[in-house]
């Protein structure tokens, strides 16, 4: 599918931005959330869509992500903007060693390999109590360093949305740079692009690397939204929950999967207010969604324009 | 207790627990075997099969038909999912079982939520079941003797199925090559729908063994996919024989992890599967995809 | 613009008199919202579907009654499926969009811990009803933040006084390997050095266990006098099941925290003989709780069970609270919860101010068959007074 047109993307990134001034509180506080996972979803669809790597794991980096900011902002004081970006780097430099296991492998096996990393971390942080706070997980969590402007809710909002808009470029970029053309090379035919001197093992990583490093930029940002860190954040059912953003909005679309995001959340979000069973209309929506919009929303929206 | 009990008594938890582990994780793998699907809705398939399993007994008082009903609920219900959903998605690509079926576990546990309300359910075993054994001077449950016994049985049915059948030889000409088979006259839709909906029977029929043991309540499904996924992972997509060898490997890995190191126990399973995957990336018994 | 701002104070003036008149009228009729994110869907739905059900009645009794300060109660019920992320974001949008500055009802207590720290910024207090870790009243405090209901420490206290005329005196510990377990264990073994009799060991499981066999095996092994189990829910149900089977409660007697129908009674017969501390049972004879009992049992056909009851308790509390304070803000309110005294279904209460705390009676219930219902049930064995059970200000242990 052809990226849309990373202008419009920006406008619309900068739209919601904006809108912090413009929505009642509540609503804001909604939208920053939905913007983080907006973020964690472009980062898993440069794995799904772009290298079609499937991760049932990306739990893993998201939920490391926010540990590390959590605890950088926790115990030092480091200011936030930093402790992202340390938080992101920490979680990539991970990535290295994880990436070189998984990637070796496809389909389903790369799944489950990066599932089963995930559910390590889950592990390691319940048991390692006295850094990672067990079960209870961080709180009081602070927004370190930031000037009040940037602090409050609008402030932090429009952190978020500048850190989405930077991501967005960052991984358009990558996936029209020659690098990136190699990825879709290799994900296209493997043989071919082995043969035309690329190692599709280092390629992979290089996406592999570039995904977590995007996921953990998404989790320290929602260790500073939330103030709070716990080890659900590892759960399994997270890594279900942004695959199916991936999906839902249309994989390999960039966009889409943002849009994605921001679909099951509000759909979540407003069908639980509205009912207790909320499970089984979003069940059932999901099933409608794959059987008549094959290629997500983004196929929908290509399909009516 | 001397140390051979010991070991015996563990033996003995341990082939129960894999037994029970077979039968979930067997469904999982002949549908990613037959289908390339990977199913999200095994777990509350599962989970359906224990509280259809309790309702049974307790309207009916016996337990022997709660082993009936509960997979059969579960068939037509498979059954009809295939035939309306998965069978308009065989032409499309992985991500979307994943997304459907995902959408049937959410769909699924909400509908047994609304139809046995949020508590526990339970049934006791029936007299015969519920005594025991004294192995080597400890007691024993007959119920977990039982449980060892329908794995076994289970196994080797399905395996004389596979092998001996019309139905079995299809089914492992449809997992090798699925365009052959439909050219050369047979109907693999058919065989799709037959497969998904005895692999949904095998999930439920764990669950309504299992109900003895845990009783059935809402928060089953989610717990017993992962070690379900762990099994198929390690033995192979897609191998009986690997689920088989997978299923009793995490069993005793865990009886034993959890008796010997409790404080690793928790990513041990993981470890385990990392260990093979890494090594052996189509698991033990299973072809690279 | 300019036109707006140069008419802005003459519409204030005139509106001012009328708004006055207005506001006072509207809060007196207007509805008091109280915010209950609780777990309706996920693992925890048993309990959250008891906070739900105890609130409903009780706002059905306050309303006939009137309402509280002349107000209807209503409440804002929100479903965070028990993980702290959600209930983070519906506590929130109940605080920013609906008002809400009373928050009751978190099941899990990684919820009410990411909660808590936000109180002062929303300017919002919290009564606990479930949440039994320690920490909550020690070291994650927070002035905006109650307990109402019995902590874990407290369940276990009372256990331990009630086990000091036991003919046992060597114990084994299981619990799954997570925070309340954890401390659990840790302040049982501490309350048993106390009274002279000593731990033999302890294993924690890990989380998601369902085949105790393994853990079961381990304790024959151990081989000691009494059994302490800190499990709860589905993971207590199971292990009670699964230990009848391998015919354990014969070899040794079990004792708990705090013994709760919702795990015992889908344990069957498999708990008869469980002793341990309560937070609340239907069985506790005393007035106010009787006609509670009453009350439930015509409304809902069930007997409440622990988190009915503690629910309840809160609900009391917090009218209680308002009633004092002739007022529904949150710092009138606050001020009012330290040092509240009232008695309640569970008997006198009273909420120290120091840590929020409630001081209340420890009970020590059996599950035993009664006459008259269907399943095993709790029956009081022993009550001690607040003093006793209650932990030290701000500690979560009793050294």
């Amino acid at each position: 599918m052809r990226p849309a047109d990373p202008r419009l993307v920006l406008l619309l990134i900068a739209l919601a931005g904006v809108l912090a001034f413009v929505l009642p509180g509540h609503a804001t506080t909604l939208l920053t959330e939905a913007l983080i996972l907006a973020l964690f979803a472009l980062s898993l669809d440069l794995l799904v869509g772009h290298a079609r790597l499937t991760s049932f794991g990306h739990a893993g980096p998201w939920a490391l992500g926010a540990y590390l900011a959590g605890a950088m902002m926790l115990s030092w004081g480091v200011p936030l903007p930093f402790a992202v970006l340390l938080a992101g780097l920490g979680t990539a430099a991970l990535a290295i060693p994880i990436g070189w296991l998984c990637v070796r492998t496809g389909g389903v096996t790369f799944a489950m390999l990066s599932l089963a990393f995930a559910q390590l971390g889950y592990a390691v942080v319940v048991k390692w109590n006295a850094v990672t706070g067990g079960s209870d997980g961080l709180a009081g969590i602070p927004r370190a360093g930031l000037p009040d402007v940037l602090a409050g809710r609008e402030g932090y909002h429009l952190l978020v949305a500048v850190f989405l808009a930077a991501a967005y470029l960052v991984a358009h970029g990558f996936i029209t740079s020659p690098l990136g053309r190699i990825v879709a090379a290799v994900r296209e035919n493997e043989q071919r692009a082995e043969a035309l001197g690329h190692d599709p093992r280092r390629i992979r990583l290089t996406v592999f690397v570039l995904s977590y490093f995007l996921a953990g930029i998404a989790g320290a940002l929602y260790a500073g939204f939330a103030g709070y860190v716990s080890p659900e954040l590892f759960f399994w059912t997270v890594s279900g929950h942004v695959l199916v953003m991936v999906i839902l909005g249309g994989a390999g679309t960039l966009i889409g999967p943002m849009l994605g995001a921001l679909v099951f959340f509000y759909a979540e979000h407003e069908l639980s207010a509205l009912t207790e069973s909320w499970g089984l209309f979003l069940g059932l929506l999901f099933i409608l969604v794959v059987i008549f919009a094959p290629r997500g929303l983004m196929g929908l929206v290509r399909r009516t324009s | 207790m001397d140390p051979l009990t010991l070991f015996t008594l563990q033996t003995l938890n341990a082939l129960s627990l894999s037994a029970l582990l077979f039968f979930i994780s067997l469904g999982l793998t002949l549908i990613f075997g037959i289908m390339r699907v990977v199913n999200f809705a095994h777990g509350a398939l599962f989970m359906l099969g224990a509280y259809v399993g309790v309702a049974t007994q307790t309207a009916s008082g016996s337990f022997l038909l709660s082993l009936i009903a509960a997979p059969l609920a579960a068939a037509v219900l498979g059954l009809a999912f295939e035939r309306c959903a998965l069978s308009r998605l065989y032409a499309r690509e992985h991500s979307a079982f994943l997304l459907v079926t995902f959408g049937l576990a959410l769909a699924l546990t909400e509908a047994i939520r609304l139809i046995w309300g949020a508590d526990a359910r339970q049934a006791e075993l029936p007299d015969s079941l519920s005594g025991i054994v004294f192995v080597m001077d400890e007691p024993f449950p007959i119920y977990r003797l039982l449980l060892i016994g329908a794995g076994l049985a289970c196994a080797l049915l399905c395996w004389a199925g596979l092998q001996r059948t019309r139905l079995g030889l299809l089914l492992r000409a449809a997992s090798q090559n699925p365009t052959m088979t439909a050219a050369l006259g047979n109907d693999v839709g058919r065989v799709r729908a037959a497969v998904f909906a005895m692999a949904c029977a095998l999930a439920a029929l764990g669950g309504a063994l299992a109900a003895p043991l845990l009783s059935a309540s809402l928060g089953l499904g989610s717990n017993v996919i992962i070690d379900a996924f762990v099994i198929v992972m390690i033995g192979g997509m897609g191998s009986f024989l690997g689920t088989a060898a997978g299923s009793l490997l995490v069993g005793f890995a865990q009886t034993f992890g959890n008796y010997y190191a409790p404080e690793l126990a928790l990513g041990m399973t993981y470890a385990l599967m990392i260990a093979v995957l890494v090594v052996r990336p189509g698991g033990l018994f299973g072809r690279v995809e | 613009m300019t036109q707006r701002i140069a008419r802005r104070p003459l519409a204030a003036l005139l509106a001012a008199p009328a708004l006055v008149g207005v506001g006072t009228a509207r809060a007196q009729g207007q509805p008091l919202k109280i915010g209950v994110p609780t777990a309706m869907t996920g693992t925890w739905a048993a309990l959250g579907s008891q906070v739900v059900r105890s609130c409903r009645l009780w706002q059905k009794a306050m309303n006939a009654e009137g309402g509280l300060l002349g107000r209807p109660i209503e409440f804002l019920f929100e479903d965070t499926q028990g993980t702290p992320a959600n209930c983070l974001r519906k506590a929130q949008e109940m605080v920013e969009r609906d008002r809400v500055n009373i928050l009751l009802g978190l099941m899990a207590s990684s919820e009410a811990l990411a909660v808590m720290p936000k109180l002062a910024e929303w300017n919002a207090l919290f009564i606990s009803s479930v949440n039994g870790a320690g920490s909550i009243t020690a070291e994650s405090w927070v002035p905006n933040a109650f307990r109402a209901n019995t902590s874990g420490p407290m369940g276990a206290r009372a256990l331990a006084l009630w086990l000091r005329n036991s003919p046992q005196t060597d114990f084994f510990s299981l619990s799954l390997d997570y925070s309340w377990g954890r401390s659990s264990v840790e302040t049982f073994e501490g309350l048993l050095r106390g009274i002279g009799k000593r731990s033999i060991g302890n294993v924690f499981a890990p989380v998601g266990t369902r085949d105790y066999s393994s853990f079961i095996t381990r304790v024959r092994q151990a081989n000691p006098q009494a059994l302490y189990i800190a499990l709860t829910g589905d993971d207590g149900t199971a292990f009670l099941r699964q230990a009848a089977q391998y015919r354990l409660f014969e070899r040794m007697p079990v004792v708990t925290e705090t013994v709760d129908m919702l795990f015992t009674r889908p344990a069957g017969e498999a708990a008869i003989g469980l002793v341990g501390g309560s937070r609340y049972s239907f069985a506790y004879d005393i007035p106010a709780n009787n006609t509670f009992v009453s009350r439930f049992r015509a409304e809902y056909n069930d007997l409440p069970d622990t988190y009915d009851g503690e629910q309840w308790q809160a609900c009391e509390v917090l009218a209680a609270a308002i009633r004092k304070a002739g007022s529904t803000e949150t710092p009138q309110v606050v001020a009012a919860l330290r040092d509240l005294e009232l008695n309640s279904i569970k008997g006198p209460l009273k909420i120290r101010a120091c840590d929020g705390q409630a001081e209340q009676q420890g009970f020590v219930v059996r599950v035993a068959r009664r006459e008259g219902f269907p399943y095993p049930v709790p029956d009081v064995i022993s009550t001690f007074t607040a003093a006793e059970v209650t932990p030290a200000c701000r500690a979560s242990n009793f050294t």
